[in-house]
């Protein structure tokens, strides 16, 4: 049972890691036009939009590197945890202020509507929170 | 230190470092569209400047423009088709040698100019602003949040020639 249990907790901290490595990759490269994906959620000061945009993927990038090479990986998950919490916050106001805008959240023209993109994070945050919750009891040595 | 803690400030250290990753390599950007931003609160000079472009805000483009400033796009000739601020002229900064003499003609060198092309890290309208000075238009200012602000902020977007 144990090892079956291990595999899966590796399975989700690399698919988890992939996911954000790939869509910190994407805005990385095309910064000012995620800056107008940012902007076009009307949430922030227009210059701070440019200020999320020209971090927000390297956040991503990081802790999804950290999964992947298994660095650090609960501190990460719990990263990953949080943010996904939050862009289901902004989402849910976008639904709620009922604006028709690209998510966004894996670059430009992915043409995923706020309602996909709301369910897509409800998995990530699922993932998320699975990789953090069994991180301790697979790969900590037991404690005296 | 108890687990959870120590996880959280591990993670909020691993956000910090990716944060700086960001703005060291974007500071460029970063900079640029505060800078933009900043210059709402400075005084806003009220004489015409003659050496540098000024860079003007939103509510300042919808107010000059609706005072009889002209608009510029300096963007390419495909992109101000697929949509432009209203009542802005194109005047790509690729072409500006073949068309700055019917532009001359047709607009005196008096009159305020708003100059915009995609948005901060977009030189062209910056650019054109100081060829447009050289040649002896006074009151040259650019949009740095250009098109992408003025769509971004819900504002009439016009697609074609006019």
């Amino acid at each position: 049972m144990k090892h079956s249990g291990q595999v899966s907790y590796h399975l989700c901290r690399l698919l988890l890691g992939a996911v954000f490595v790939w869509a910190g990759a994407v805005k990385a490269l095309g910064v000012p036009a995620f800056a107008g994906q940012v902007a076009a959620y009307q949430l922030l000061p227009y210059a701070w939009n440019y200020a999320v945009a020209a971090t927000l993927p390297y956040v991503e990038l990081l802790a999804g590197t950290l999964l992947l090479v298994n660095v650090r990986s609960k501190p990460a998950a719990l990263l990953l945890l949080l943010l996904n919490t939050l862009f289901i916050a902004v989402l849910a106001s976008v639904v709620a202020r009922g604006l028709s805008i690209d998510c966004g959240c894996f670059g430009p023209d992915a043409g995923t509507t706020p309602l996909q993109a709301l369910g897509r994070d409800a998995l990530l945050l699922a993932l998320a929170v699975a990789v953090y919750r069994q991180h301790d009891r697979y790969l900590l040595p037991p404690t005296t | 230190m108890k687990p959870l803690q120590r996880t959280l400030s591990e993670a909020v250290l691993i956000a910090l470092l990716g944060l700086l990753a960001g703005l060291a390599i974007n500071h460029r950007l970063v900079l640029d569209a505060f800078a933009g931003r900043l210059a709402a609160s400075g005084p806003v000079a009220t004489t015409a400047n003659t050496a540098l472009p000024q860079p003007v805000l939103l509510a300042e483009v919808r107010e000059l423009a609706a005072t009889g400033a002209l608009l510029v796009d300096a963007r390419d000739a495909a992109l101000y088709a697929d949509g432009h601020l209203p009542a802005a002229v194109s005047l790509p900064l690729a072409e500006v040698d073949a068309l700055l003499e019917s532009f001359r003609q047709q607009v005196a060198a008096a009159r305020t100019l708003i100059l915009y092309c995609n948005g901060y890290g977009c030189p062209d309208s910056f650019d054109l602003g100081l060829r447009l000075i050289s040649e002896g238009y006074r009151d040259v200012r650019v949009f740095e949040g250009g098109f992408p602000e003025w769509r971004d902020a819900g504002l009439p977007v016009v697609k074609g020639d006019q």
